[in-house]
């Protein structure tokens, strides 16, 4: 990926851009954050000898550009009624606003670009799409102050997520809608608080880092080859799959703990109801996640004639490890240090 | 290791340490001396929870005879089970059965009983299930349950005796005997002994767990598990001597008695007569109990474990010879071709049915001239003699079906009496019931019972045996014109033959209904409602409403982008308009 120089300088302004619209005081330097971070992530996205990335990059761009202008078209409608000031108290703009800033995160009521899109993308823009792209809407959201409509989203992303999830054999969709999943669960912690949004964010963007990553070097994508794929070794299998279910929020895994604190939080302020629809949509990821584990451990599967041998270097492998390990036992390892202190 | 073997081993161990124990016994005995041992293992809220340890003339010579005869099977089981892959296993099973019983016949207390109480009723079904077919594991199955009832008594006991501060019991039996949390007590300890000496309602798990191995079922049927319930109810004897626990006792237990004896004329199974007949003794033990006279039963418990423990044995040796066949109707002649097993097989065999000046006759003769003397209703007197008589019948059905006449088995069966370690284990167990019985009655009774009975009564006993023998060998002796009695009477036999219908009652009788209802309940509900409107059909709508969405999916790019523009109008209007 980093063999290319103009990769280097479009990433570079990527996150460049992602700076300007977090730390941009007026709603104009936010928009153009996001338009600068669009247009260079538009080229870490085409590739010119594969077609369905482009056309990746291609609906990403409408979606987006799309998001863009009724962002920009409700930012000066809101500058004209309140003189240029920052302040958002008006909710139908603001819900303009919002609902621009959910498009351009696939949030649940607009996702529909989302597993679309991804299933195009090779597995490292897939991450950067799941992960980094999710800062800059995510920190304009958390400006905005509508309960109403956050509130919806958040509920239908679990749900949309949790379904979404149950049929699919396309790892990358199986990935998107476990990120639109997530999304929702980030959605509800910025309700409450920004820290435990940056927590959940950081533990999601790790969690996904570790199967991308894996996905990425034995070119991954569908649910087939993960069964069929690593013969040669047990533990990486099977630390795979528990990787899987540490993303899905299993508790003794670490992908648990940020789902702990977003229940407690949202206990303490006696958000019963959408607690309930969010813990039970992940209940169901929780299902089918398991469910692919179950098959993959206990049943038996067909070995390929052809299979490759391990191509993984040792950096790689041992990299993989210790993050499995904290994938694995950082809830442990936490509440270890937490009864230390 | 063939000098060394796990046998060999146990055998030196356990005969040397009944020999200790013996010489123990006769010391307390002779200086009339009890030791009472106290540990406390953890003491809570004033009660103090303590493994104690009673040693006195009777648990030392009970404990001396059981391992005498634990050893002795453990000897015979080297050649019994020569050819078993998990010997090693079986002799550690009956090591640890052996080990649970010393710990019941050493413990006055309720808690350390349960230890040994317990481990007996584990082991028992470890070792009944030890050939693994379905016969043995119903078998085991049911002398677990039907054990577990007594455990289940003898915490509920527990429970009661927290009342007085302690579970020693032994402090408490004779002064609490008038309070009614006492004859709770005794009443639950009575159901736990009743359940595990198989007496009436609960018999029918002791013929069923002959599914064991022979050496097995001479040690469990002799001296240990089934003689664990008398021996209790030895230790509560003042309990049960002046209440009417003990008129209850008495009944079921001369019913057991009579039962049994008449079961054991019907039955074919080599196995099964000895079981029946040992549960007929059981009966009588407890019976004389239910009346007071623990020392007697404690005799007769003593020697009984004796004779019994070598008839099984050479049942064993004849089952071997007999390619694993136990029906008696196949054997015959045996006395030509096993001379020395048959003889062992007799002496018994007489002990049991109380020939004079052998080990059964000392202890069973005082026991009905006892009867005798005692005050006691016809019914009960009745039961006495003609149970007596009836052991005798069998007894004698059992000699003319098994030791004359011509072998009746296949015509290429080699019949041999040259297994010797079996032969020698047997040996030792010969003497002892030869000259036990003598023995134990110079023992334990320094001073002999005064009975003064009429000249009829006294020869009442001997009547009995003479004429059941009698009856005994003319019922077994057909031919083949004769005219089968008890068929002509089917239903009755079948009724006295199937232990009044015992087995179907706690096997069937418990579970149809049980059983039924739970098939109802998996049925409908666990694989029936329940799984419709929970898992399956839950799943089944999930994966309805995933095909839904992914029919949302399918449209074009566009229409999303359109659906968001009107979206925005909608909100658009609303800003513009309100």
């Amino acid at each position: 990926m980093f063999n290319n120089s103009s990769k280097i300088l479009f990433i570079t302004v990527m996150i460049i851009g992602t700076l300007i619209t977090v730390t941009s005081n007026s709603w104009l330097g936010a928009w153009m954050g996001l338009e600068i971070n669009l247009l260079s992530f538009i080229p870490l996205l085409s590739d010119n000898n594969n077609l369905t990335s482009t056309e990746s990059s291609l609906k990403y761009f409408l979606t987006q550009a799309l998001a863009s202008t009724v962002l920009l078209f409700s930012v000066i409608l809101l500058m004209l009624k309140n003189n240029f000031n920052n302040e958002v108290n008006e909710s139908f703009t603001s819900m303009m606003i919002m609902s621009s800033l959910l498009l351009k995160s696939g949030a649940a009521p607009f996702h529909f670009w989302f597993p679309n899109m991804m299933e195009g993308l090779n597995w490292m823009n897939s991450l950067l799409l799941m992960t980094w792209q999710k800062i800059a809407p995510l920190m304009l959201i958390s400006y905005l102050n509508i309960k109403e409509l956050l509130l919806i989203s958040v509920i239908l992303s679990v749900i949309v997520g949790a379904i979404g999830g149950l049929n699919q054999t396309s790892l990358r969709k199986l990935m998107s809608f476990s990120s639109i999943n997530h999304l929702g669960w980030m959605l509800s912690s910025l309700m409450i608080s920004e820290s435990i949004w940056l927590v959940y964010f950081l533990f999601y963007s790790f969690l996904s880092f570790i199967l991308t990553f894996m996905f990425n070097i034995f070119k991954l994508f569908h649910l087939n080859q993960l069964f069929s794929w690593f013969i040669n070794s047990k533990i990486l299998k099977f630390t795979l799959f528990m990787n899987f279910l540490s993303l899905g929020g299993l508790p003794p895994f670490l992908g648990f703990l940020p789902k702990w604190l977003v229940i407690q939080q949202l206990t303490s302020c006696n958000q019963y109801f959408l607690l309930t629809a969010m813990m039970m949509s992940t209940l169901i990821t929780l299902f089918f996640y398991l469910r692919i584990c179950y098959s993959a451990f206990m049943l038996n599967y067909f070995e390929n004639n052809w299979m490759m041998t391990l191509n993984m270097n040792n950096f790689n492998m041992n990299l993989y490890l210790i993050l499995t390990f904290f994938s694995i036992f950082g809830l442990i390892l936490i509440s270890l240090f937490f009864f230390m202190l | 290791m063939k000098y060394l073997s796990i046998c060999s081993i146990s055998f030196v161990n356990l005969i040397s340490i009944s020999f200790s124990c013996f010489l123990f016994s006769l010391y307390f005995l002779l200086n009339n001396m009890v030791y009472f041992i106290e540990w406390e293992v953890v003491s809570l809220n004033s009660m103090s929870i303590v493994m104690t340890f009673l040693f006195d003339w009777m648990s030392l010579l009970f404990m001396s005879f059981v391992l005498m005869i634990a050893s002795l099977v453990i000897f015979y089981s080297k050649e019994y089970m020569e050819s078993d892959e998990n010997i090693n296993r079986f002799i550690m099973l009956v090591l640890m059965f052996v080990l649970s019983m010393m710990l019941l016949i050493i413990s006055p207390n309720l808690i350390s009983i349960l230890l040994g109480w317990d481990g007996l009723g584990l082991v028992s079904y470890c070792l009944v299930i030890y050939f693994q077919n379905i016969k043995s594991y119903n078998a085991g199955m049911l002398t677990a349950l039907s054990n577990r009832i007594g455990d289940v008594a003898l915490l509920l006991a527990i429970a009661w005796m927290l009342n007085y501060g302690s579970w020693n019991y032994i402090f408490y039996l004779e002064v609490m005997q008038n309070e009614f949390e006492m004859l709770l007590i005794g009443s639950l300890v009575m159901l736990a002994a009743m359940t595990k000496s198989a007496q009436i309602p609960f018999s029918s798990w002791l013929p069923a767990a002959m599914a064991a191995p022979t050496p097995v079922s001479a040690l469990v049927h002799s001296s240990t598990l089934v003689t664990a319930g008398v021996y209790l109810l030895i230790r509560f004897n003042i309990l049960l001597s002046f209440s009417w626990l003990g008129q209850l006792l008495l009944l079921l237990a001369s019913l057991t008695m009579f039962m049994s004896g008449l079961g054991a004329n019907f039955e074919f199974d080599l196995k099964k007569i000895i079981a029946l007949s040992t549960l007929s003794q059981l009966g009588l033990m407890m019976s004389i109990l239910s009346m007071g006279f623990y020392k007697l039963a404690m005799f007769h418990l003593l020697t009984h474990a004796l004779f019994k423990a070598l008839l099984f044995m050479c049942a064993g040796a004849i089952i071997h010879n007999m390619n694993n066949s136990q029906d008696i109707r196949l054997m015959g002649g045996l006395s030509i071709h096993m001379p020395l097993t048959s003889t062992c097989f007799n002496v018994s065999n007489l002990a049991l049915c109380g020939m004079p000046f052998l080990a059964g006759f000392y202890s069973k003769d005082m026991i009905l001239e006892v009867v005798m003397i005692s005050n006691i209703n016809m019914f009960s007197f009745f039961l006495y003699f003609f149970s007596t008589g009836l052991t005798v019948s069998y007894s004698f059905r059992l000699v003319y079906y098994s030791m004359t006449g011509d072998l009746n088995c296949g015509s290429l069966n080699m019949l041999n009496d040259e297994s010797w370690v079996m032969l020698r284990g047997m040996m030792g167990l010969l003497i002892m019931s030869i000259i036990g019985g003598s023995m134990l009655n110079w023992l334990i009774f320094p001073i002999p019972y005064m009975i003064c009975l009429p000249k009829l009564m006294k020869f009442l006993t001997l009547f009995v045996c003479i004429f059941g023998g009698l009856f005994g060998y003319l019922i077994s002796m057909t031919n083949l014109y004769s005219l089968n009695k008890s068929l002509l009477n089917y239903n009755i036999s079948v009724f006295l033959g199937s232990m009044w219908f015992m087995p179907y009652i706690s096997t069937y009788g418990m579970i149809f209904y049980p059983l039924n209802m739970g098939q109802l309940v998996v049925k409908s509900f666990d694989q029936g409602w329940s799984e419709y409107f929970g898992g399956q059909h839950l799943y089944q709508k999930l994966v309805n409403y995933s095909q839904i969405l992914f029919l949302m999916h399918n449209n074009s790019l566009k229409i999303y982008l359109m659906l968001f523009v009107f979206w925005i109008l909608i909100l658009l209007n609303f800003l513009l308009f309100m």
